[in-house]
């Protein structure tokens, strides 16, 4: 039996969440690779929101469309989400005496649904247990259903609630409910898992936002500001979090101006800070990605993409703000933007991110998107022997500090452009961290000459960058010595739905590369360029309209793209659609397309 | 405790913070005074050059930064306080100076101003007060008196002069003081007791623009100003301070209009850093998160 799909539905606030983070962390211990995705309208309660879990024996990090299981916890969800289940999926509700449409049964009949109603008011009153309980309630009765282990979800539930002693008995007794209960219809009905796989237990099951503030944790960052903004807010909630465990200074700012200046401040000054917002939030810090530019002070700006123009879809997921990072700020200076697409790059680029600012006294912007940053993935334990602290040029002795001179700063003779760099407070001869153009010791010099050797040291750290970066990775069956036939080019949360579409029946046998952009900015072609030459198809994914990663590979090596496979829905892309589509543009025998998916209305009301 | 610094055995001078760079000021401007009164606050506190951050924001004044030694920022217009707001909480050593026009501080930055003051950072704020916008060439900013013929307003300015004094103690300051650009001496010893205050030091330098402002001019600022303090002002009544600072029909009040040292500032207020005796700047170091990802298994 291959992976397993259920979704929970309701209205926002009713505690979908927590049904799926129990049930996901529970299925994780019993042996399962778990990829958890939410969907919620922005408002705080009311709305239809739903929290869907994909499980597997076998690693994945996509979700699918059509769901085997469908769990509601209100009415709403049977008139909007019956299309989403599978052939003959169960449908777990609680709505008292409900009929169904005619075109409803005519669809559950085509459909072999299952429609299981759970009494959860009947059994909770009998209990005299309040409202809230019927969560756990449910969760024991999706427990039995995929035919775990009772005593599992007990201990999971006790920690859970092992400050609240009142509530832990009637939690444990809804339990026992959950698992005794028998639809009089379908009896023992139960779904058929996968095999479990005892490797799962010891994983960590997180989010996108929490493997990131603990890579900038891991990374050394003591200083975070920031301004609440869907989907960077859950990185801001983690992070103040654990205030109390790491000792970091939090700083909820006033706006996003004022949150990328207090951490180019505290650069400056010599700490590591962060930043993290979405595009708009971004684009107000982009004055001071200029100043940072022209100051050469190592900053790092996480920007969570959502899709715009404008408030846009503020819970949705898009990968629009490519160019955003790659080209905003007024004025030309040398960035480097690098991507996320899971949960453990998350982490692991939080220390690369620092590395990059520092070594080359530039601004760093790490992107990520909705999806990433509130998806649930399994994951191993960090690595944490892999990351290294390095600070550049910094000066620190004594004697290095003492020979300086002021024109140490900014001298634009130096070959890759980097100077030396030395803090507020140290004892040395001092300079201007200077905004206006100026000389190297950073006093105000509008001379010709002085303009374009200033600027000119600034740029030449791009070609050093570029130099260090490492070229974009490339999964499947072929390599650069042995190319296949086609080539997919792709980059952010596109990564999980291709590569386990990669592995699906109908793809798995073809010959397939993937190459994924991690460092986006400045943009390596080489490995790309050869592989390109010997491709019979090559197929550019985004998450985007115009397909901006397409954009840059184009402006920087002229190769266009012939096929693009594009989503610009709000939605990620989901591995059965994607599947559908990939399949579809092999087939075809056009020399260029463009393939647009949009998620069905009926399965986002 | 507003500086950590340990000054024992420092005896800086006046030359140490000269730098070559010629000042670029017009004749009379206020700028030269208060330029003085800043190094020799600093000689006088015994800080070392290499010791201090002095921020500029972006105007007449921003032009100081290159004009005396330290370790000197000059940034975005109007984004001068979180930015040396950000460097002080990375390294509470570090005696932070920020400086900013009427310009910048009262339209731009305004929200900057209104939050620092709130937040209560550990820094000094010197306002280079000279009721207009200079280094635009005149004109009018919400400080310019209403009415006034500016340039980009040959009419006078449309909109209300904002009551600056007012509208900062509104926001329940901890120290507020003004002085005057020809009274270096007065200068140099508030901004000496801003640098050793707690929290946030809002200090308003009044400072003539002989080319722009016609209006509150050197002359007419030298036959309104009084030392309060020398006439017995109480700067630790808040009413009195208010009332005191937001009448300036007959006579300006200058030097410390308020003080207050009870309250805590920011970064003592943060419950993580209780009992953490290095600096952010100090920490920088791969951290085990072991402990972290337990939480998740």
């Amino acid at each position: 039996m291959s992976r397993v799909s259920l979704k929970i539905v309701g209205a926002s606030g009713q505690g979908i969440n927590s049904v799926g983070e129990i049930l996901a962390k529970g299925l994780k211990r019993a042996g399962y690779c778990m990829f958890g995705y939410r969907e919620y309208p922005s408002l705080i309660k009311g709305g239809h929101a739903s929290y869907q879990l994909d499980i597997d024996r076998a690693y994945i990090e996509s979700t699918e469309l059509y769901v085997h299981i469908l769990v509601t916890l209100n009415h709403h969800g049977l008139e909007l989400n019956l299309a989403d289940l599978k052939d003959g999926g169960i449908v777990l509700h609680q709505t008292p005496h409900w009929t169904f449409k005619p075109e409803e049964l005519e669809l559950i009949e085509q459909k072999h649904l299952k429609i299981v109603e759970l009494p959860v008011d009947e059994i909770l009153n009998k209990m005299g247990a309040r409202p809230i309980l019927g969560n756990v309630l449910i969760a024991a009765a999706m427990w039995a259903m995929l035919g775990q282990d009772k005593e599992m979800l007990k201990t999971m539930v006790g920690e859970k609630f092992a400050k609240k002693k009142d509530l832990l008995e009637m939690n444990m007794t809804c339990i026992d409910e959950g698992f005794a209960y028998q639809d009089p219809k379908h009896k023992k009905l139960s779904v058929q898992m996968p095999e479990a796989d005892s490797r799962w237990k010891d994983h960590v099951l997180l989010s996108g936002s929490e493997a990131m503030g603990m890579g900038a944790v891991h990374a050394g960052v003591r200083l975070y500001a920031g301004y609440p903004m869907t989907p960077s807010s859950p990185l801001l909630s983690y992070i103040a979090d654990i205030q109390n465990e790491t000792g970091m200074i939090i700083k909820q700012a006033e706006d996003e101006i004022t949150a990328a200046q207090i951490v180019s401040g505290a650069m400056l000054a010599g700490t590591r800070a962060l930043t993290a917002t979405s595009g708009g939030g971004f684009d107000l810090m982009t004055e001071t990605l200029s100043l940072n530019g022209i100051l050469e002070n190592p900053t790092v700006f996480v920007l969570a993409m959502r899709p715009g123009p404008a408030t846009g879809l503020p819970t949705w997921t898009a990968q629009a703000d490519l160019l955003l990072a790659t080209h905003s700020a007024h004025g030309e200076c040398t960035r480097c933007v690098l991507s996320a697409s899971n949960a453990e790059d998350s982490f692991d680029l939080m220390p690369i991110a620092f590395n990059v600012a520092e070594e080359y006294q530039i601004s760093v912007i790490v992107l990520t998107d909705k999806q990433i940053a509130e998806a649930l993935y399994t994951q191993a334990p960090f690595h944490q022997d892999k990351a290294e602290i390095k600070r550049g040029t910094r000066l620190a002795t004594k004697e290095q500090l003492a020979a300086l001179k002021p024109s140490d700063r900014y001298d634009p003779t130096s070959a890759n452009g980097v100077s030396l760099r030395w803090l507020p407070g140290q004892e040395a001869a001092t300079f201007a961290a200077q905004g206006d153009e100026h000389d190297s010791a950073g006093t105000v010099n509008e001379s010709a000459v002085n303009a374009a050797a200033q600027l000119e040291k600034r740029m030449r750290k791009s070609e050093a960058l570029k130099e260090s970066l490492p070229e974009p990775e490339l999964y499947g069956n072929g390599g650069v010595d042995a190319p296949v036939d086609i080539l997919l080019i792709g980059w952010g949360s596109t990564k999980g739905p291709v590569l386990d579409a990669l592995k699906s029946a109908e793809l798995k046998d073809l010959r397939i590369d993937y190459l994924h952009y991690t460092y986006m900015w400045p943009l390596k072609t080489e490995m790309l360029e050869t592989l390109a030459v010997k491709a019979k198809k090559i197929i550019l994914l985004e998450g985007n309209y115009q397909g901006q990663l397409g954009m840059l590979i184009r402006q920087e090596c002229g190769l266009k793209i012939p096929h693009t496979i594009l989503k610009y829905d709000g939605r990620p892309f989901f591995l059965d659609e994607l599947t559908a589509a990939l399949h579809q543009v092999l087939q075809s025998k056009e020399k260029t397309s463009r393939t647009v998916l949009v998620t069905p209305a009926y399965h986002h009301p | 405790m507003p500086i950590l610094l340990d000054t024992t055995g420092q005896n800086p001078q006046m030359k140490d913070f000269h730098c070559e760079t010629k000042c670029t000021w017009c004749d009379g401007c206020g700028d030269y005074g208060i330029w003085t009164a800043v190094k020799r606050a600093l000689v006088e506190l015994k800080i070392e050059p290499w010791q201090a951050l002095l921020c500029y924001d972006v105007g007449c004044h921003g032009n100081m930064s290159d004009k005396l030694l330290g370790y000197r920022f000059h940034g975005l217009h109007g984004r001068v306080l979180p930015f040396a707001a950000g460097a002080k909480l990375a390294n509470m050593r570090l005696p932070v100076i920020a400086h900013g026009g009427d310009g910048a501080s009262f339209s731009e930055g305004v929200g900057h101003l209104v939050h620092s003051i709130r937040s209560h950072y550990p820094i000094t704020f010197i306002l280079h007060n000279n009721g207009n916008y200079g280094l635009t060439t005149g004109q009018a900013s919400s400080l310019t008196w209403q009415n006034q013929p500016m340039n980009t307003s040959p009419n006078g300015i449309a909109e209300a002069t904002l009551p600056s004094m007012d509208f900062v103690f509104s926001l329940q300051p901890t120290f507020v003081a003004r002085g005057f650009s020809g009274n270096i001496k007065q200068m140099t010893e508030i901004l000496k007791a801003a640098m050793k205050h707690r929290g946030f030091a809002f200090v308003d330098f009044l400072q003539a623009c002989p080319t722009y402002n016609h209006f509150a001019t050197h002359e007419y600022l030298l036959s309104k100003c009084y030392d309060a303090n020398a006439e017995g002002h109480d700067a630790s009544d808040f009413r009195k301070a208010r009332a005191l600072a937001v009448d300036t029909t007959e006579r300006i009040a200058t030097g410390i209009l308020y003080q207050n040292e009870e309250i805590p500032n920011f970064y003592e207020r943060l419950v993580p850093r209780q009992n953490i005796k290095t600096q952010a700047v100090d920490e920088v170091k791969k951290y085990d998160v072991s402990k972290l990802m337990q939480e998740f298994v």
